[in-house]
């Protein structure tokens, strides 16, 4: 028999948009109100083409359900008596789809609006009960818990093909767990919840909590390697601490993890923090994956892939246009082929509706994706199979077999064709029934009318037989009217069931005609008819009787539209970094013979004139005169040009995500510049093009103890981790001064110690002091035998107090920032005190009056050429204090902590024959071969000598002249700049925008959707920063 | 100094106060650092002090103010950059009571040379004094210290602020800009809508009344910003009131400058509205509209909002993107104070150089412009002026189009031409000597300086400290 829709409470007929099960189902544990009406939910679903899972195709098969799940399917299922029986016949059905990343039925957790400076410090959780001391770090939270059936937002998803969705709280660092939930409406929490803890979730972003700490993203990095150590402490030692967030964070270790990151560095931030715990992540990104696809690979990161694209921008206007970013253009481009490249790269994914503010938009989404390359097939696997094995949900969700859930869809075609119609969601073996199949009209029709008067025929003119053309699509067809041949006019046709409204003007302008048709449609037949009405402004109006019947099945054209295949897009490449000025590859190494130039060696050898150098293999191999060029080498005439080292900016902020301070606390050795290298900032870029090579990217100064240093070189195109120097040595930052006494935060922070000079001290002492203690607590462990270790308790691994052991035995470099004399004073007499040294001193502006101090403690000075008045503590701040410190013979550098004057650092050097009658090589030193020492790179870099990295810069004029311009930049013997290849990467940028631009203009013509450029100012980093915004330029 | 119990209380506004009382106090003596914390006897600190003072006389001030030139002065040998473009080697430059007698080529230099106190400049360079336009100087000593900055007014129209009377003369910033070669300076308020009005001062003055060059040139305008959409979370709603009020914000600038042309039709004896009557100079072309933007159509929408008003002499000022709007300003002969080029481009795919070579777009356009130094440590920094100009030169404008830029071009925009800008017979004796090219960092050293024939010193606050610590540690 058919189904009998009104006995589930459907009524046919219509779009079941408001439509759910009408009884309301209840798990048997649960008492009952009323009569019981458990029903057997026994149904056979026949004739159809049904995949079994994502690649196996049953055809003219049965799938047989009871009581919600998959009882039996396949080509010759007998089916039982009582079944209720669906002839499918022409139909197709699929697994229902499963969500990864969902918040269904969870309720939302505001971000509490961060107002930096303008409201005080939160230095410990408010949080009740016995958790953790960071209110980000909540893994106790269990969604199953949290999570209620929420009807529209289940019915949201059903209409997109979802069954089931894998739902938490997305708020915080450690999450807490996910549960896997079915989406039907009908059922109870308890039934409809598949698999609690199926996840564990995790992101680098601190959600809800009002906690300060962390504030950046390396401080939520540090915060979670910590929390793994700390649970791990906690799991050996559980007389310590019963801390219940620990204990959930050890228990999730089994379970699957999902990592949502911002971005695809982020998701590499992700993984590598994984592997250092032995956790692969499942990461969930916001889909420019394709943006560094070779990377994301090597993580073996299954992916959680959105298919949130972005709308086109408004770029009518020239200057408006202008501010959309190259990065911005392109991803518009190509968002929608992210899941087809990460395929066709063989990287495992599912898809999701995550980011979707509006979930209509997934299936079409997901038509685009396939448009742009992905298959039906791997579409379907990332919607079923994928997910469901993900989360270890293989046996309930993602495939029909028997005993799994009866999750599945039934299709009027095949799943991604343009005219498919999905007709029912069924989940948990319940019909939802999403659409019917609208009755296809498109057609020719003859159109004739009669009025019961005759004589009014010549008054309306219906002589004349006139044609409908039916076109459009099924669920939206357009009308047209012909009257005579080349006569046609649009009218409006409006179908509601077999019931038919026809209007068209038959005459324009003022004498216009109305004509209005109602009917019905009789299939046998393939005819309407009804009645109407005739009105015109000068005849009045008469009623007729009128009657279409149909012709031809389509017109031509619409059949020529059906088989016209879309074209595949076509797109720009992918380029190394992602923004402007990147290129499809990096540059590589060459030979390059610099010939007859100004050599400023940086070395003893001083400058030499008319001078060859050889770059082979990223050294500098050969320093001579008339050299040749080994084959396959290049020459470059440096005639009237000078030669220069690198510049190195021994202070710089750039390329740094996610912010500069974790100011939080006083102190935060912990966290690392070094987890959140940026190689995207074009300010690298701009860096090139300035002669700089290499930097320290520094911690701010924030608080006394600060981060970890980078130390990078400017490799444009590449990852994080290779624009990092192998072999270096570890830095840290520390401050000293107003910022790290918060003078100049306004009058709300007045709480975090230290709040004076005095109180910074005992930062350090203390600091320092408990560094020791570690230390010895370790030693004295590690001299235990294993037997004693199995009784005893380890020492507790702190992350904090490791970088400042590492400090007191040479294996981590100092450098601090500093301004006043009494404060660089005391360092060093806590350091002489407390066993460590100072490496450099960073600022370091009254310098000049401690120099002698300094000297005797070998202490390196980093300091600004000019800088002063900007705040109290540099009022004694001259211009005279590198001069003065290089004469008293310590090693000094010049340094930026600004992306724009680090492009002219040159220039900054040029002051000190200025200011400190300093030789000129000696000043050129200062930006080269000085800070090179003071960060122990020297053995390869920072001077122009046989054997060293082919890190050198060619310049039009004097190098200390405000009007020399770097020519070229090599790193590593890559020719990073040059003016001529910048003006060939002017003209492709051009090029590429204007290409897209254009594209998005046709988008738009074409009813596209599109927003309104964002404002681009520039953004950098300085040292007192705070947050991860970074400071507006304006 | 602070009580105990001051001392221990976290950061409050009169410990500020304090604080700066203390370090303003190395005028009486740089002592008070040096026995500052060993020494709290107030009879000895100050007699410390007073040692000190003498010996060393003036130099723990800033340096008292050149007197009166009293007797001509004559400049031979050195090579003259006059400022309109044009080099003479071997120059004479003469000048008396304060005014350019002779600027031209030695040769042709015809009086008796025995009337000069003649100084030998041979291998050095002339130069007249730079002029800074669009400066805080003077109105800001410590950018971080709130009440050591005087160049924001609350409220958003206010047009009859004067900058003039809070210059401070005695600020030590200033003998360190001027010894780099900038001796003049347009002191401009800042914030606001309307943010009141500059006034030009020169460098080496008593007071505020003494260092007036031109008072109350101009008006300063901060044009509402048109970019509204900052994140790419905005909502529509976000969006459409930022609009509404930015709509609002013109609408009532509008009516006030409709205002303000009107009511100086009124008769005598009307009742006075302090801000319709500081506005009426831009009506009669006596003070100029400095309108501050930086986005294209701002500068576009501006422009033509102060014209259509009846505003006679428009110039912007900032005007990063004036290179999108090249014909638009010559056509309108809107002059341009372009904010510091030292700068990052202001989009990602703009090019690296984009801020260096603007200027001599400007230039090749034919558009009237300057250079400032507005932005992060603007007073400290404009000592750089003169490597801004030269940055210019190295990307595109000849070295004596890049001096023109910050020295007869600013006179001009600024209205002081007529004494100002040039080495010209006839104007203000307001020059520098440098013993080499002055726009380049690496040469720059400015031996002698002149403003209105006044020969004023060139030590600064900074090279007493110098010279205090090379004492030290026995360096020459």
């Amino acid at each position: 028999m058919r189904i009998d829709l009104r006995r589930l409470g459907l009524a046919g007929g219509l779009l079941a948009g408001s439509l759910t099960a009408a009884h309301a189902q209840q798990p048997a544990t649960f008492p009952r109100n009323g009569v019981y009406d458990q029903r057997p939910g026994l149904y056979a679903f026949t004739h159809a083409t049904i995949f079994l899972d994502y690649k196996t195709r049953l055809d003219d098969a049965t799938l047989l359900i009871r009581d919600g799940k998959v009882e039996a399917v396949g080509p010759k299922v007998k089916i039982p008596a009582g079944a209720v029986v669906q002839d499918l016949k022409g139909r197709f059905i699929y697994p229902g789809f499963v969500d990864l990343y969902a918040s269904y039925g969870v309720p939302e957790v505001k971000a509490p609006e961060r107002q930096g400076r303008r409201s005080g410090p939160q230095l410990e959780s408010t949080k009740a009960g016995a958790y953790d001391w960071n209110q980000a770090i909540h893994p106790e939270v269990n969604a199953a818990e949290l999570f209620r059936v929420n009807a529209e937002q289940a019915e949201a998803y059903r209409r997109q093909g979802f069954g089931a969705v894998l739902t938490h709280q997305p708020d915080g660092i450690a999450r807490g767990t996910a549960a896997l939930v079915s989406l039907s409406s009908s059922r109870r929490e308890s039934e409809v919840l598949l698999q609690d803890r199926s996840a564990a979730t995790f992101s680098f972003e601190k959600g809800s909590s009002t906690q300060d700490y962390p504030s950046s993203l390396m401080g939520s990095i540090a915060l979670l390697r910590q929390s793994y150590l700390d649970a791990d402490w906690n799991q050996r030692n559980p007389t310590r601490e019963q801390n219940l967030s620990l204990r959930a964070l050890t228990q999730q270790r089994q379970l699957p993890a999902i990592f949502e990151v911002r971005d695809k560095l982020n998701a590499l931030r992700a993984d590598k923090l994984g592997d250092e715990f032995g956790v692969q992540y499942i990461i969930k990104g916001r889909g420019d994956e394709y943006q560094r696809i070779a990377d994301i690979k090597a993580t073996q990161a299954p992916l959680i892939l959105t298919l949130n694209f972005p709308d086109a921008y408004q770029v009518d206007d020239v200057y408006d246009a202008a501010r959309v970013s190259l990065q911005e253009l392109k991803h518009w481009e190509m968002a929608p082929a992210n899941p087809a490249m990460l395929a066709k790269a063989g990287v495992p994914f599912a898809l999701s509706a995550a980011d979707l503010k509006d979930k209509k938009k997934f299936l079409p989404n997901l038509r685009k994706a396939v448009q742009y390359g992905l298959s039906e097939q791997q579409a379907l696997k990332a919607l079923t199979a994928t997910p469901a094995a993900l989360v270890k949900a293989q046996d309930r969700v993602g495939a029909l077999r028997p005993g799994m859930e009866a999750n599945f869809l039934v299709c009027s075609g095949r799943l991604l064709a343009e005219d498919n119609v999905l007709l029912d969601n069924w989940v948990q073996g319940e019909r939802y029934q999403l659409s019917t199949l609208p009755v296809d009209y498109r057609g020719v029709y003859k159109l004739s009318m009669t009025t019961a008067d005759k004589v009014k025929d010549n008054e309306f003119r219906l002589g004349a037989d006139m044609t409908l053309l039916i076109q459009g699509k099924p669920d939206a067809p357009q009308l047209k009217v012909v009257g005579s041949p080349g006569d046609t006019i649009k009218g409006s046709l409006t179908v509601s069931g077999e019931l038919a409204t026809i209007v068209f003007n038959t005459r324009k302008g003022k004498d216009a005609d109305v004509t209005r048709l109602s009917g019905y449609y009789t299939p046998e037949t393939r005819t309407f008819q009804g009645d109407g009405q005739l009105s015109g402004t000068q005849t009045g109006w008469t009623n007729i009787k009128w009657t279409a019947r149909r012709l031809e099945e389509a017109t031509r054209a619409a059949r020529r539209d059906s088989v016209k295949a879309p074209v595949p897009p076509q797109l720009g490449a992918v380029q190394y970094p992602f923004v402007a000025y990147g290129r499809p590859e990096v540059p590589a190494q060459q030979t390059v013979l610099i010939k007859n130039a100004t050599v400023w060696t940086s070395e003893a050898a001083g400058k030499l004139e008319n001078t060859d150098v050889l770059l082979q293999n990223g050294k500098i191999v050969r320093i001579g005169r008339n050299l040749s060029v080994p084959s396959g080498g290049r020459s470059i005439d440096g005639t009237g040009k000078h030669l220069t080292p690198g510049i190195i900016d021994e202070h710089s902020h750039l390329a740094i995500s996610g912010g500069v301070n974790e100011g939080t606390q006083s102190v935060t050795s912990e966290v690392s510049i070094g987890d959140v290298v940026d190689p995207e900032d074009v300010d690298v870029y701009r860096d090139l093009a300035g002669g700089v090579v290499a930097a320290q990217l520094l911690h701010g100064s924030a608080n006394p103890i600060g981060g970890q240093s980078a130390l990078i070189k400017m490799r444009w195109g590449m990852t994080p981790e290779q624009m990092k120097i192998a072999g270096a040595p570890g830095f840290i930052k520390f401050a000293l001064g107003e910022n790290v006494k918060q003078s100049n935060w306004g009058e709300l922070n007045v709480v975090r110690f230290p709040q004076t000079r005095m109180g910074t001290e005992q930062v350090f002492v203390d600091a320092f002091t408990r560094a020791k203690e570690y230390e010895q607590e370790w030693k004295a462990w590690n001299k235990l035998s294993k037997g004693k270790q199995k009784k005893g308790e380890a020492p507790r691994r702190d992350l904090e107090l490791e970088a400042l052991v590492e400090i007191l035995n040479r294996q981590r470099f100092i450098t601090c920032h500093s301004y006043v004399q009494s404060e660089i004073n005391m360092l060093m007499n806590v350091s002489d005190r407390m066993g460590f040294p100072v490496n450099t001193f960073t600022h370091i502006l009254e310098g000049y009056k401690v120099a002698d101090k300094m000297k005797q403690r070998n202490i390196n000075a980093s300091t600004f050429s000019d800088w002063w008045a900007y705040k109290n503590e540099v009022r004694d701040a001259i211009p005279y204090n590198a001069g003065i410190m290089h004469d008293v013979g310590l090693n000094v550098a010049l340094n930026s902590d600004d992306a724009e004057m680090s492009r002219r650092l040159n220039q900054e050097a040029a002051k000190m024959v200025k200011y400190s009658n300093l030789s000129e090589e000696e000043a050129l030193k200062m930006v080269t071969i000085n800070p090179a020492k003071m960060l122990h790179l020297d053995r390869n870099m920072g001077s122009i000598k046989e054997g060293k990295d082919a890190d050198v810069v060619l310049w039009t004029d004097n190098p200390l002249s405000v009007y020399a311009r770097a020519e070229r930049t090599f790193v590593d013997g890559r020719e990073m700049f040059s003016l001529e290849t910048d003006q060939q990467l002017r003209q492709q940028l051009e090029q590429e925008r204007l290409r897209i631009v254009q594209k998005m203009l046709d988008a738009k013509k074409g009813g596209a959707a599109t927003q309104l450029p964002t404002a681009k100012p520039n953004q950098h980093y300085h040292c007192d920063t705070e947050g991860q915004a970074k400071e507006l330029d304006k | 100094m602070l009580s105990a119990a001051e001392a221990s209380l976290p950061l409050r506004p009169h410990e500020c106060v304090s604080q700066r009382g203390r370090c303003f106090d190395y005028a009486s003596g740089f002592a008070q650092h040096d026995t500052f914390q060993t020494n709290n006897n107030p009879m000895k600190h100050i007699f410390l002090s007073l040692a000190l003072l003498a010996a060393t006389p003036a130099l723990a001030q800033v340096p008292a103010p050149a007197p009166a030139q009293s007797r001509p002065v004559l400049l031979l040998g050195g090579t003259l950059h006059v400022g309109n473009g044009t080099v003479v080697p071997d120059a004479a430059v003469a000048f008396d009571k304060g005014r350019i007698t002779y600027a031209g080529a030695q040769s042709g230099f015809a009086q008796d040379r025995a009337a000069f106190e003649v100084i030998d400049v041979k291998g050095q360079q002339i130069y007249p004094g730079l002029i800074l336009p669009n400066s805080t100087l003077g109105l800001t000593e410590v950018e971080s210290i709130r009440a050591t900055v005087d160049a924001r007014e609350v409220g958003e129209f206010n047009p009859n602020v004067r900058s003039l009377i809070a210059y401070n003369t005695d600020s030590d910033i200033i003998p360190t800009v001027r010894t780099n070669g900038v001796l003049l300076t347009q002191v401009t308020p800042r914030g606001g809508i309307l943010s009141g009005q500059s006034s030009v001062v020169q460098l080496d003055a008593w007071n505020w009344q003494d260092a007036q060059v031109r008072a109350d040139d101009g008006l300063h305008l901060n044009w509402p910003a048109m970019i509204i959409k900052t994140s790419p979370t905005d909502e529509p709603a976000v969006l459409e009131r930022r609009e509404k009020n930015r709509q609002e914000q013109l609408r009532q600038l509008e009516s006030l400058l409709q205002e303000a042309s009107a009511y100086r039709q009124q008769p005598a004896g009307r009742r006075e509205n302090l801000r319709l009557t500081s506005l009426a100079g831009l009506f009669d072309g006596s003070k100029t509209l400095f309108i501050h933007a930086d986005y294209g159509k701002e500068l576009l929408e501006a422009v033509r909002f102060a014209k259509r008003l009846g505003v006679q002499k428009v110039a912007v000022v900032g005007a990063r993107d004036a290179w999108m709007m090249l014909d638009f300003l010559k056509q309108n002969d809107v002059a341009v104070v372009l904010s510091r080029i030292h700068a990052l481009p202001r989009r990602e795919g703009d090019a690296y150089d984009q801020p260096f070579r603007l200027p001599s777009l400007l230039q090749q356009a034919g558009v009237r412009f300057c250079l400032d130094y507005e932005g992060d440590q603007e007073t400290s920094g404009a000592r750089n002026l003169a490597f801004v100009a030269g940055t210019a030169a190295g990307y595109g404008l000849s070295k004596e189009q890049a001096l023109e830029a910050v020295t007869l071009s600013p006179a001009r925009i600024l209205g002081i031409d007529k004494d100002f800008g040039s080495v010209e017979a006839g104007k203000s004796a307001t020059l520098v000597v440098s013993r080499g090219d002055l726009l380049d960092m690496r040469t720059n050293d400015v031996t002698r300086a002149w403003i209105e024939g006044r020969a004023f010193r060139l030590d600064t606050k900074q090279t007493y400290l110098r010279d205090k610590f090379r004492g030290k540690y026995g360096l020459k």
